[in-house]
């Protein structure tokens, strides 16, 4: 399978590659004959191949403390042209996809040998063909469509449908599969498993693009529970249905005014009985023991200008508020948030600032919990050789903790002092940046109503000198960072210096890095990273470039793990072609 | 003849009237918040039943009520449509929840009814159940109400509190370190919470849920009971992006596991006791802000 992909996709960049040179020749004989053909062939876009390769050597040899962190080799393909015929009818594609799988969440979590329509519908794999005429559009295979914040959005699903807008009416419809059935397997390596999983969504509206929309939306999914044999075990086959009602509306002077509310009927397990006594939504649903039915709503108003912003959020989800298309919301809360903007002192000075709260729990089947969102972010250009930049951010989370005798009360206060200076000589302009960072974690036993306080002060000067007369842009920064907790004492102290710049008469753009990193955990003998990189950007032609990322990371642990004198060195190296095409800028 | 069959009539419905079956209730102190979930779970709740000495054909159904602290009942078993159970040959029987507490016969009152319909959970509070054999023709009782106290709390997991959704660090500081912070699972779980940390890379050409699911982790820890981690990340971020004007994006989550590895909640969200999870971004150069649609 993973030959066949290599090899598919090397064919697919070279026949993609010729026949665009056969365009190419195409649109060259058609735009001579210009006259005579009105409709005219236009190609645009990009095709590439790129490897990724990954090293870890261990020492000694047989430890195993340090796991790899990417997929040893790695060969992703894309191939994203589209063909305009004419000025009303256009092709576009998206493929994007890997040669092997490195699923680690999700469905197709731990998955090794992909059958083949597995590789279509993996996430990671994308191949969507959109062809357009005027305000028709057909959606063929992946798409990832995002109807509306509360109805589907993250989930990329292989199938077919539509997308019409005539004049200003929305009519759309997309159906398919956006997880196969996979089997559960005990391992090691342990698959999960899923259910094949078949999704449904439609939306009419009317819509006039910075002025108004108005939509309904529904969405669903069902599994199929023979999909899986052996079934997995800690997932249950779902079904879900949701129905909401967007409304955005845009006045003069920036005014905003958008709305969404929605109602999802889902079934947590689709094999559990038939109730008589729930409420189904039928033709869609039919109600199980475990079906609910809950609500959510958004509501955000507010005023946008060039000074000024200001809006309002909020946002409820009821704890029964369940939909497939976001599969990862966190449901039972009431967050409402104050946002602002301000420009000021003739837009030296920005400030972006937001304050709210979010309530766990509004339907009391958990225990309260309450978090305050606080953040700032204060910049003022005092001069043309002196910024400075303020910010703040809190959080708070405060709730009971069920049998314990003290409640949980986490709070987490960060502030940082950034200032800039910039001194302008005739050859060399010097840009000195320092920065302190306090960060304080506070958290309370449950047990002993004790409250352990976790403090961080990093601290970091970065040294930028821009040459006004040469192509070279160094740059220095040496950081301190000191972490300290009842038990635990880290120290990080990092230098770091790189360097950039152009060669092969500008073709080629160099980058080298170079960073040493000194660690201590209490009194433990010291750490050593030393990590080394360098990009290579190497445009070969005007349409084909070759990037080079490549990486070395050394790390020496100190006494603090067994065996002493444990290291480890890992490798990765990313490379690849991209040839870009446009038909229309050639001539 | 007729006083013989008469008698031997007497005689069993005596024997079946006064036919005493056994319940020995067995109930998890705080089992999962959604009902529907109790009889995917042998431990949730078990009862054992004796009947020894009943006459042959003896029936049974169980009658099923769950109560507040104060004794009001706010869910009973509609014993009119409850199956109807014969003991074994050996005089003793497991049943479990699909067995007890069948979802499809139970009527529940009020807010709990409301709360059942929207949630799939009641109302946190403690709850007793109680079940009592009874005859299946007149429900009149054939043995002894057993009663079990119960806690019912919904597992909330925890909120990603730091990087903050969409919060720009700045490629120096976070080429050395970079704080990850959580609120705990609430409530306090029986055993230490295992909260496995999880960062992956966002590639230009993917949304940051398709990242999360298509993946390699960067950083796949597991931190036992504490709601921070540092990460000395040991990586150069890749440069701003010219093509796709996007800045280096990471999107990270925490999978919340009990003693076992299993996810502490899988009938919430997504069902392997992940959290929402957020996005930040590596800043190499001041100048750049990351594309909206990031």
């Amino acid at each position: 399978m993973r030959k066949k992909i290599i090899t598919g996709g090397l064919f697919l960049c070279m026949f993609a590659a010729t026949s665009n040179a056969q365009e190419i020749n195409d649109s060259l004989l058609l735009a001579k004959a210009k006259d005579k053909v009105k409709e005219k062939l236009q190609v645009s876009g990009t095709i590439g191949v790129t490897y990724e390769g990954y090293g870890l050597s261990r020492s000694p040899s047989g430890w195993t403390g340090y796991q790899p962190r990417r997929p040893w080799n790695q060969v992703r393909f894309n191939f994203t042209p589209t063909f305009n015929f004419g000025k009303n009818f256009s092709l576009p594609f998206n493929f994007n996809f890997a040669a092997i799988p490195t699923n680690f969440a999700g469905p197709y979590a731990g998955i090794k040998k992909p059958s083949f329509s597995q590789f279509i519908t993996n996430p990671m794999n994308s191949f969507g063909i959109n062809p357009k005429y005027k305000w028709a559009e057909l959606q063929l295979g992946t798409q990832y469509l995002k109807y509306s914040d509360l109805s589907t959005g993250d989930i990329g699903v292989f199938g077919y449908g539509f997308d019409l807008r005539p004049k200003t009416f929305l009519f759309k419809f997309f159906t398919g599969i956006s997880q196969q059935g996979i089997n559960y397997v005990l391992g090691p390596p342990t698959v999960t498993g899923a259910y094949k999983r078949k999704n449904w969504m439609a939306q009419i509206g009317t819509e006039k693009e910075g002025s108004y929309l108005f939509a309904f939306n529904i969405a669903k999914g069902k599994d199929v529970p023979t999909s899986a044999a052996p079934a997995p075990l800690t997932i249950r086959p779902q079904e879900g249905v949701v129905l909401s009602i967007v409304s955005d509306l845009y006045f003069e002077k920036g005014i905003y005014f958008k709305a969404e509310g929605a109602q999802s009927t889902f079934t947590k397990d689709v094999a559990t009985p038939l109730s008589p006594v729930l409420k189904s939504l039928k033709p869609f649903i039919e109600a199980h023991t475990s079906t609910i039915t809950d609500y959510a709503a958004q509501l955000a108003i507010g005023k946008k200008g060039k000074k000024l912003d200001l809006g309002v959020m909020v946002k409820y989800l009821g704890a029964g508020f369940q939909t497939i298309g976001y599969p990862f919301l966190q449901s039972d809360r009431l967050d409402y948030t104050l946002n602002t903007r301000i420009n000021a002192w003739k837009n030296k000075m920005n400030i972006v600032a937001s304050l709210g709260q979010r309530v766990n729990n509004v339907s009391n089947t958990a225990l309260k919990a309450k978090q305050f969102i606080g953040n700032l972010n204060w910049f003022t250009q005092f001069s043309d050789k002196f910024s400075l930049n303020v910010t703040y951010n809190n959080f708070g989370f405060q709730a009971a903790s069920g049998f314990n005798p003290y409640g949980i009360k986490n709070v987490s206060n960060d502030l940082g002092i950034n200032p800039t200076f910039t001194f302008t000589g005739k050859k060399i302009i010097h840009l000195l940046s320092m920065s302190y960072n306090y960060s304080k974690y506070d958290e309370r036993d449950v047990l002993t109503g004790l409250t352990t306080s976790n403090n961080t002060h990093t601290a970091l000067l970065t040294y930028v000198p821009t040459y006004l007369q040469k192509e070279i842009a160094p740059d220095f920064s040496i950081l301190y960072f000191y972490n300290d907790v009842p038990g635990a004492k880290i120290t990080l102290a990092t230098l770091s210096a790189a360097l950039s710049m152009p060669a092969v008469k500008k073709k080629m753009r160099l980058r080298g890095q170079l960073q040493y990193t000194l660690g201590k955990l209490n009194s433990f003998s010291s750490s050593n990273n030393l990590i080394a990189s360098c990009n290579i950007d190497f445009k070969l032609t005007k349409k084909l470039t070759w990037a080079t990322f490549l990486t070395t990371n050394y790390f020496k642990y100190g006494n603090e793990i067994l065996p002493n004198g444990a290291n480890y060195t890992e490798t990765s190296c990313r490379t690849g072609f991209q040839y870009r095409f446009d038909t229309k800028k050639q001539k | 003849m007729k006083k013989l069959i008469a008698s031997i009539i007497t005689i069993f419905i005596v024997a079946n009237a006064t036919a005493q079956i056994k319940f020995n209730l067995i109930v998890s102190a705080q089992p999962p918040a959604q009902l529907s979930e109790w009889s995917n779970r042998r431990e949730v709740l078990t009862v054992v039943v004796t009947a020894l000495g009943v006459p042959p054909g003896f029936q049974y159904k169980i009658k099923t009520e769950i109560k507040t602290l104060d004794g009001t009942v706010i869910g009973s078993a509609d014993l009119a449509r409850t199956p109807i159970f014969t003991p074994n040959s050996t005089g003793t029987d497991i049943l479990t929840a699909n067995d007890v507490m069948p979802l499809e016969f139970m009527l529940f009152t009020g807010k709990y009814k409301t709360s059942l319909e929207r949630t799939g959970k009641l109302p946190a509070d403690n709850y007793t159940i109680c079940v009592q054999p009874v005859r299946p023709v007149d429900f009149g009782p054939a043995g002894e109400v057993q009663c079990k106290n119960f806690y019912l709390a919904t597992t909330q997991l925890p909120i990603l509190m730091k990087p903050y959704n969409e919060e720009i660090l700045d490629a120096k500081k976070a080429q050395t370190a970079i704080i990850f912070r959580w609120t705990p699972v609430v409530p306090t779980q029986p055993s230490p919470v295992k909260y496995r940390i999880q960062v992956f890379e966002v590639l230009p050409t993917q949304s940051p849920v398709q990242a999360l699911r298509s993946n390699q982790p960067l950083l796949d820890k597991e931190i036992l009971a504490a709601t921070q981690y540092i990460w000395q990340p040991q990586l150069t971020f890749m440069p701003y992006d010219n093509e796709t004007k996007k800045l280096p994006t990471f999107i990270w989550t925490i999978q919340s596991l009990d003693k076992d590895n299993k996810p502490v909640t899988q009938t919430d969200g997504n069902g392997e006791g992940r959290s929402e999870p957020i996005i930040f971004f590596i800043n190499p150069d001041k100048d750049r802000k990351p594309k909206k649609e990031n």
